[in-house]
């Protein structure tokens, strides 16, 4: 270790350090931070701020926080002729459920939130939900669509989107209608990675009700390259290609099929599609590819908060430069869950354990009408404290922009089948 | 009646539906197989033929590799899309940038490594770790998670020889690697500063005793590995897509054909990627895709076990 | 070491007694987060330890320890589950079994390389693990296994105290007190020299692994009941592995309070971190920057900043008698 002429030692000064920053951080759990003073409801967001996940979870929390600003703009929620206004906290689950659970914990008993919204994966909303059953603290997940989560029948957990398994199926049976030539096999491509392949399985289980036969369904690894499979696929020749899987191999699903020339009738893949960023990594490659939406801007729905599907849309696209997808559109209908909650409960900030409990039960009586869609929870079944009411809608990507193209009633443009040639 | 044909070929085609083209079809589908299993090894090859370098040279495993197949593929999709130019123009720029960089680094890993500390060699490692971490928070922090693409005139453009397609960004990714290949082999083997760094990578107490100054030519030799990698990483943005989390698969890569083809052996390089390649698209083809990376993974395993300085023996 | 009189030794044993009593205590003096917390940083500062078992003492760098964590995490998920159904205690000696045999098999092969090459052997070994556990139906796949909730925050914190003070007592004797601990130090100071030394350095290493990998699986198994739920990335990931590595280094590398001091420090600053910066992924860029400064400024870690300025000699040089004082290449200073 260095020591110049004024005595001074490298080695004290980073030993002193050390003990300071020990003693500090020692003395962190004895510190008690100062509370806001005004009565607010709180609310904790966990979400995915980094990691695989960064993606959904910054769309996640940007629905959350859009409602919050539209009701705080108000003045708050409405509460007995009175309105509080909501605060919002954030934990991020490092896209890990066991770092989601700690989250959770943080909010609830340092931030002492009333409520959670839950996060962007399966796999943490899992996590979570103990947590909250242990503090009896509701939460309201506006993203997660695995079954698995509905499966565990969680008493203190609300799902606002269907999960995959009923709208992957039946994407596949409206794709098959609207096919002409009628479209008669099916090759499904599942990334092997959580939830990724839950909808490769929604695919896989709902080809049958579809009309059609699977000639391959294939597990890839996320970090493979996709060529091999590609080619097999090709080799089979199917006239649809169902993919299950985030952006990032949804776009080398893509890539693929142009560098081997080879252009399936259909291709149609779940989550992802509906992201701007899909669309702008791609270019006019992009086009033609099929997705699946339970909301899109151009949905006939709307409520008193934030007016019309088109206009929450607008208002988005305003604050973060894109459009938004269904996922940011169902964590801001989370908070028109939570905010009708609290109006039929009735009572005042600041909320007590019981009160929660109180709240939780409001919430599972949701039914209500919102620019997301009609929300109602089930109250028994495999999909437990899920809202299943909304209808899954078929989109394409036409010219760049998502297209409703089905059912019927909702598409406002026609399928596009079977795809043209590469350009 | 064409004769049935063996090995590989002859597993799992009762999909078909005609069978009377069966064996047509089955061959077609091996060759591609095999094309496609070639340029996935060429494709591998661009970002672990340099990354021997560092390891002959400096002593170092430098983790950092994925960050710098990573930085090229963003370089490429800024120019592509601040400057409206093909991705290609992005590869000599990415030489020169990252190879000022790697120049600036190189020394501090050189002292890390020759450090009179317990275990340097691990101090490296973290080190390299760290500046891995460091690159991969920096480029989510300011250039966010959005996944992007960098657009070449090659990409998804293919042509057709016989029953089979072949990618053209995957040629030229092929051709960069045999292309950098051989640069390094002639510049290694022709030039008085290769010799002085077969020299050095030999053994570099004698190699400094002759007059070559180890530390300089440590920087000198980071700096073009890291120039290579991120021209790679040009290349990679336009066959894949480049996104701060995807550079750990670079590493977990290049890491695996480095070992499996003798630590520090350029020539392995090449060799080990391409076998790679051919497994990979073989087990996925045949066997079934979500067996392809175990199977990589345990190859490598496997042949450590066996021969431990890779499948030619010229590790280090 | 066995120098040291015992009255020299007394301020640092009071030390250590006034810690284990408020560790023992923290249950009722804290928060359940702050348990949580502290639940956690135990976790690291036993599995810091367990990495230092083989990394520190036998100088083999071991980059897939995160399989042996994994290995005790899904023993216990299978085992409590269907069929078997058995009570969580029983399946931690299941695990602890099932690890040693993993790194009897591995170990004995894997031992014979040397430095990077074992490094990359056993992170191929861990990655095999991931995808095997991936593809197949019965360790649950991509999707993971769901442990029975037990959300009894007080059983886990001592569960893993006690899992802590086992896994340093254990080192504390085998490693620096005996004589297996000196065979263990003299084949990492120079490995030729301590075979001809007559010191059956294959099976001394392949103990050492085996010790190393059974007490991983032991915190593994605790934290698949804590958390309830494990996928493979979850636990064989090698971000565990990672972080292990960096807090012994910023620890220590070889010493036995190391793991601890970087185990608990490294996890507290990664929570803290992740408190105050938590909305931006800045606090990733801010982690691998202070494991640059910690390579570049504390190379021989915390602990190394409080160890004796003298001189301290290889086993073997103090074992041989006196050298001729050179110190040898890349000895400490």
């Amino acid at each position: 270790m260095s020591t110049n002429d004024k005595g001074f030692s490298r080695r004290k000064f980073l030993g002193g350090s050390a003990v300071a920053l020990t003693a500090g951080t020692l003395g962190m759990p004895f510190v008690r931070t100062a509370r806001a003073q005004a009565a607010t409801f709180k609310a904790g967001v966990i979400t995915s701020l980094s990691g695989d996940n960064i993606l959904g979870g910054n769309l996640t929390k940007r629905g959350y926080d859009l409602w919050a600003d539209a009701i705080n703009a108000k003045g708050g929620v409405e509460v007995g002729g009175d309105r509080f206004k909501v605060d919002m906290s954030y934990g991020d689950d490092q896209s890990n459920p066991a770092t989601g659970a700690d989250a959770a914990e943080r909010l609830i008993v340092q931030n002492e939130v009333d409520v959670l919204f839950g996060p962007y994966t399966s796999g943490s909303t899992i996590a979570v939900q103990p947590i909250c059953q242990k503090y009896q603290v509701p939460m309201i997940s506006g993203s997660a669509e695995s079954p698995n989560v509905w499966k565990a029948k969680p008493e203190f957990n609300f799902g606002i989107i269907p999960s995959v398994d009923t709208t992957s199926g039946m994407s596949l049976a409206v794709l098959a209608k609207l096919s002409n030539p009628a479209a008669k096999t099916i090759a499904v491509i599942g990334v092997n990675e959580p939830f990724s392949k839950e909808t490769g399985e929604g695919f896989r289980d709902g080809v049958k009700a579809a009309g059609l036969e699977m000639v391959a369904y294939e597990l890839v690894p996320p970090e493979g390259d996709l060529t091999p499979v590609i080619s097999k696929i090709a080799a089979l020749n199917p006239d649809v290609i169902a993919v299950g899987g985030h952006e990032e191999p949804l776009i080398n699903v893509v890539k693929t099929c142009k560098s081997l020339n080879y252009r399936p009738k259909a291709l149609i893949m779940h989550y992802g599609v509906t992201n701007p960023a899909f669309a702008q990594a791609l270019g006019a490659d992009a086009d033609g590819t099929t997705g699946v939406a339970v909301w899109l801007p151009t949905v006939p729905y709307k409520d008193d908060l934030f007016g019309t599907a088109k206009e929450f849309a607008e208002m988005a696209q305003k604050k973060s430069g894109q459009e938004p997808d269904y996922t940011e559109a169902g964590c801001a209908a989370s908070g028109l869950v939570l905010g009708d909650a609290l109006k039929r409960l009735g009572k005042k900030p600041a909320l007590k354990p019981e009160d929660r409990v109180a709240l939780k039960d409001a919430i599972a009586e949701t039914d209500i009408h919102t620019f997301y869609g009609p929300i109602k929870f089930e109250k028994e079944g495999p999909h437990y404290h899920d809202n299943t009411q909304p209808v899954p809608v078929l989109i394409q990507i036409q010219g760049g922009k998502t297209i409703a193209v089905g059912p019927k009633e909702a598409a406002a443009a026609p399928f596009i089948y079977p795809l043209p040639a590469w350009k | 009646m064409p004769s049935r044909p063996c090995g590989l070929a002859a597993v799992k085609i009762s999909a078909f539906p005609f069978s009377s083209r069966r064996t047509v079809a089955a061959l077609d589908l091996f060759l591609q197989t095999l094309l496609n299993g070639l340029l996935i090894g060429g494709v591998i090859a661009t970002f672990t033929i340099a990354f021997q370098l560092t390891f002959g040279v400096l002593h170092v495993i430098d983790f950092a590799v994925g960050g710098w197949v990573v930085l090229g593929g963003y370089l490429g999709y800024f120019m592509a899309a601040g400057l409206g130019v093909d991705g290609f123009l992005a590869i000599p720029v990415a030489f020169v940038l990252f190879g000022i960089l790697g120049y600036l680094i190189g020394p501090i890993l050189y002292n890390v490594r020759n450090s009179r500390t317990a275990r340097p060699e691990l101090m490296a490692l973290a080190l390299t770790f760290g500046l891995f971490t460091l690159l991969r928070g920096g480029m989510l922090t300011f250039w966010g998670f959005n996944t992007h693409s960098v657009p070449t005139a090659l990409s998804g453009e293919s042509f057709t020889v016989g029953p089979v397609t072949v990618p053209l960004i995957r040629v030229a990714a092929a051709v960069f690697a045999i292309a950098i290949a051989g640069g390094l082999f002639l510049f290694l083997y022709r030039t008085r500063y290769g010799l002085a760094i077969r020299a050095t990578a030999e053994n570099r107490h004698n190699a400094a005793l002759m007059g070559v100054n180890i530390r300089r030519l440590s920087a000198n030799v980071y700096g073009l590995y890291a120039g290579i990698t991120a021209m790679a990483g040009v290349l990679m943005g336009s066959i894949y897509s480049v996104n701060p989390e995807v550079g750990l698969r670079y590493t977990l890569f290049a890491f695996f054909v480095a070992v499996l083809a003798g630590l520090g052996s350029v020539g392995g390089a090449l060799v080990a990627a391409l076998m790679l390649g051919v497994i990979e698209a073989f087990v996925s083809t045949y066997v079934g895709s979500s067996y392809s990376l175990l199977a990589i993974f345990t190859t490598l395993f496997l042949v450590l076990l066996i021969s431990p300085k890779g499948i030619l023996r010229r590790g280090l | 070491m066995a120098e040291k009189s015992v009255k020299s030794r007394l301020p640092g044993l009071l030390l250590l007694a006034v810690i284990l009593v408020a560790l023992a205590l923290m249950p009722l003096a804290v928060n359940s987060y702050w348990l949580r917390i502290a639940t956690g940083a135990l976790m690291w500062a036993g599995l810091a330890c367990s990495w230092n078992i083989l990394g520190g003492y036998a100088g083999y760098i071991n980059f897939g320890h995160s399989a042996f964590f994994g290995l005790g995490a899904y023993a216990s998920a299978l085992l409590m589950g269907d069929p078997f159904g058995l009570p969580f205690l029983a399946t931690i000696p299941a695990g602890m079994l099932v690890t040693a045999l993993f790194a009897v098999i591995i170990g004995a092969p894997t031992l014979r390389l040397r430095g990077a090459y074992f490094a990359i052997a056993t992170w191929a070994f861990a990655e095999v693990l991931i995808q095997f556990a991936s593809v197949m139906d019965f360790t649950g796949g991509i999707g993971g296994i769901g442990l029975p909730p037990y959300l009894n925050e007080r059983f886990f914190y001592y569960a893993m105290f006690g899992a802590a003070i086992l896994t340093y007592l254990l080192t504390w004797a085998l490693f620096e007190h005996s004589r297996f601990g000196l065979k263990v130090k003299a084949l990492r100071d120079h490995e030729p020299a301590a075979e001809a030394m007559g010191i059956n350095t294959s099976l001394v290493k392949l103990q050492t692994f085996v010790i190393s990998a059974v007490t991983a699986s032991v915190f593994g198994a605790i934290f698949a009941y804590w958390v309830t739920f494990i996928n493979p990335k979850s636990v064989f990931g090698g971000d565990i592995t990672d972080q292990m590595v960096v807090m012994v280094l910023l620890g220590g590398l070889g010493s036995l309070w190391g793991p601890a001091i970087g185990g608990v420090a490294l996890f507290i600053v990664n929570r803290m971190v992740w408190m105050y910066w938590g909305d931006t992924a800045f606090y990733i860029a801010v982690l691998g920057a202070a494991i640059v400064l910690v390579v570049l400024f504390l190379p021989n870690g915390i602990a190394g900043l409080f160890a004796k300025r003298a001189k301290s000699a290889t086993v073997l040089e103090k074992a041989a008698g006196k050298l001729d004082g050179s110190g040898g290449e890349g000895g400490r200073p």
